[in-house]
């Protein structure tokens, strides 16, 4: 019995490390790290937008800007060489260049905006476009053309979406749901597995060793069944 | 009666007498044997390195073609996974439909279409059941190479290999095939160990075919065998008619070398790039792991009585020389663990620095860039894990990512170099006890 705990132990301690690996560097909203992440960053803190940008320590411009139909106030600029990066504020416009380099991991400005209805960007790597790159409001949250638009509502819009709804769950889950045969095929063979350690465990001890068999592989059936709504739902 | 009559007779063959005959053993065997299984089914689905693919993609290329020659290198394995993937394609429609990915001639185009297909999960569990069926059958192989008539150290070798995690990363989380040479080199020591001198000679040829380590533990193989000074040169030349037929077989069949690529290859480069200068600027050098394994065939060489542990620890402490010194990929790991799991159950202490050298080597990933760390994840969502921040420039941005690791590939040069002079220990217990009994 204590080696089943130990293993149960070892199993839940590597379920709970894939899933720290799996949510660290990108899945948490929009941390990034200077330096060593590659990409805009764009996001919403109370009333203020950041946009942000970071290179794995390579000689990389960042250029474009930023339109909008309402009115850009009070707008602060991090890590900037004045001497490099060029910055011009309007009242409905923002206009930038900057590059990085191997001493220099980010860029990035913020500002409050008053009045607006939407937000439209037009955001360059290079003098080139490289949607995939650009996170808005989000990790892998992309647009969807060059020059994107959002609107006011964007970002308490994007608040609602769910955890399984994202990178990389809602690839996986989508993958599972797809292929559900194998799905199905590929649980319940697992389960014939693992009701296999159990009967030579825990339940050769018992005395009802059939009925304990039997319950067993209905509880298979139902996770199946429980599997299969499960999966409709978060892909649905 | 007959039909329980068959099957103990059949469990016995497979399980080996010794185990099944103990009731209380039989039944921690299938329970380790489960939990192992369960295990590697959970991995099945979901990692692969890109290599699987190029694997497969050369096998697809082969039953595209008809050219079974299509893999240079390795023909033998090619023909393995050919064979394996047409059978697959005939009763699988989901490897009908990835057929074109692995048409595709493009590796990046390829890699993004493969882990982007819905059925992903169902095309990798049947690339890599191939290596589950040779996985399954080595571990059955591996309980007799040793502790005849010790059934409780029998089990002890099976879970060492069972729960190896070299063996379920390599196979289910890397997802190589290095376990197919692993097989046909155990069939070799078995008929060693049977002396069945000449078929365990040719065999080792065969695995030699199959992958370029092997080779490694031909002289020593040679050395256990012979009784005689003719054997010598017999099982000298048994060694090299066998590679030779190999070659010659496939020079006839496809038109192509097997032998003589695999000394132009990276894995005989690896073996000559640790070297001493021993003048500056001038061609005088010596090659560190050569002169290492020198001594090693040396030191087995003078062993009056050779017997077969004996003989598989010397095996160990080549490979645990080759780790050690030279540069190595992760796969290659495997050729090592065969040998260690029998050696642990006398020193359980090479256990606990084997598991270190597994923590090393996830460490050690990192000299292959992204390939091997974040895109093994990519089946599962290959949008995410490309976009994924990697290792290397989180390592990169505090400290030289390549001055990290090769901290870390020392300290593991360190740990194998020091398991090798453990395995001397214990080979020094071997001789004392063989000594020991002879006197008895």
């Amino acid at each position: 019995m204590a080696r089943v705990n130990s293993i149960s132990k070892i199993i839940i301690c590597a379920v709970l490390a894939a899933l720290i690996i799996l949510s660290a560097g990108g899945c948490r909203g929009i941390s990034y790290i200077p330096g060593a992440s590659f990409g805009y960053y764009i996001w919403e803190e109370g009333s203020r937008i950041f946009v942000e940008w970071s290179v794995d320590k390579k000689d990389t411009k960042f250029n474009g800007s930023i339109l909008t139909d309402g009115k850009v106030t009070d707008s602060e600029l991090t890590g900037w060489e004045e001497e490099i990066d060029v910055i011009n504020i309007e009242e409905n416009r923002i206009v930038f260049t900057a590059t990085l380099n191997d001493d220099d991991y980010s860029d990035g400005f913020n500002f409050n905006i008053e009045g607006h209805t939407y937000l439209e960007f037009d955001l360059k790597i290079n003098d080139g476009y490289d949607l995939n790159r650009i996170n808005v409001g989000g990790f892998l949250e992309n647009p969807e053309s060059n020059v994107f638009r959002i609107e006011k509502s964007y970002f308490s819009q994007l608040e609602t979406k769910h955890w399984y709804q994202k990178h990389p769950y809602s690839e996986f889950f989508y993958k599972l749901f797809s292929n559900k045969y194998f799905t199905f095929l590929y649980i319940f063979i697992l389960g014939i597995v693992i009701i296999e350690i159990l009967r030579v465990t825990v339940i050769s001890r018992k005395k009802r060793k059939i009925i304990w068999l039997a319950v067993s592989y209905a509880v298979l059936i139902a996770v199946e069944v429980l599997v299969y709504f499960i999966l409709k739902f978060l892909v649905g | 009666m007959k039909i329980k009559l068959f099957f103990n007779n059949l469990g016995r063959s497979i399980l080996t007498k010794d185990i099944f005959d103990n009731r209380g053993i039989l039944r921690r065997f299938y329970k380790y044997f489960l939990t192992g299984i369960l295990v590697r089914l959970i991995l099945i689905p979901f990692f692969f390195q890109r290599d699987l693919l190029s694997t497969y993609q050369r096998a697809a290329e082969t039953i595209s073609t008809g050219n079974p020659g299509y893999d240079n290198l390795q023909i033998i394995t090619n023909l393995i996974h050919t064979f394996y993937l047409f059978i697959l394609k005939a009763i699988f429609p989901a490897i009908n439909e990835v057929f074109s990915v692995l048409l595709e001639k493009d590796t990046w185009i390829s890699w993004l279409g493969f882990n982007s297909a819905y059925n992903v999960f169902t095309t990798l569990t049947l690339f890599k059941l191939l290596y589950l069926i040779f996985d399954i059958v080595c571990m059955f192989l591996i309980l007799r190479l040793s502790f005849d008539g010790e059934p409780e150290n029998k089990l002890r070798v099976f879970k060492y290999w069972i729960f190896n995690p070299i063996i379920i990363f390599v196979l289910y989380i890397f997802a190589r095939h290095d376990i197919i040479g692993v097989f046909v080199t155990l069939i070799a020591l078995l008929l060693a160990k049977k002396d069945r001198k000449y078929w365990a000679i040719i065999v080792l040829g065969l695995a030699v075919a199959l992958r370029f380590f092997p080779i490694l533990i031909l002289p020593v193989l040679v050395l256990y065998l012979v009784r005689t000074k003719k054997d010598y040169i017999i099982l000298s030349l048994a060694g090299v008619s066998g590679i030779t037929a190999v070659e010659i077989l496939t020079r006839i069949l496809f038109g192509k070398s097997v032998i003589l690529p695999l000394l132009r290859t990276t894995h005989f480069e690896y073996l000559l790039t640790p070297r001493l200068d021993l003048v500056a600027g001038s061609h005088g050098s010596i090659f560190v792991f050569i002169a290492v394994y020198v001594i090693i065939i040396l030191s087995f060489l003078h062993i009056k009585k050779k017997s077969f542990d004996i003989m598989l620890n010397y095996c160990a402490k080549i490979y645990l020389a080759y780790l050690g010194l030279c540069f190595f990929h992760p796969q290659y790991m495997l050729w090592l663990v065969p040998f260690l799991v029998i050696i642990f159950v006398r020193r359980k202490s090479l256990l606990y620095y084997h598991w270190v050298q597994f923590a090393l080597l996830m460490i050690l990933l990192v000299y292959w860039g992204d390939l091997v760390t974040k895109y093994v994840f990519a089946a599962i969502d290959h949008k995410y894990f490309v976009y994924l921040t990697g290792i290397i420039p989180i390592i990169q941005r505090f400290y030289d990512s390549a001055q990290f690791v090769n901290i870390f590939r020392s300290i593991f040069a360190g740990i194998s170099l020091w398991m090798m002079y453990l395995i001397y220990k214990d080979t020094k217990m071997l001789q004392a006890n063989s000594l020991e009994k002879e006197r008895n």
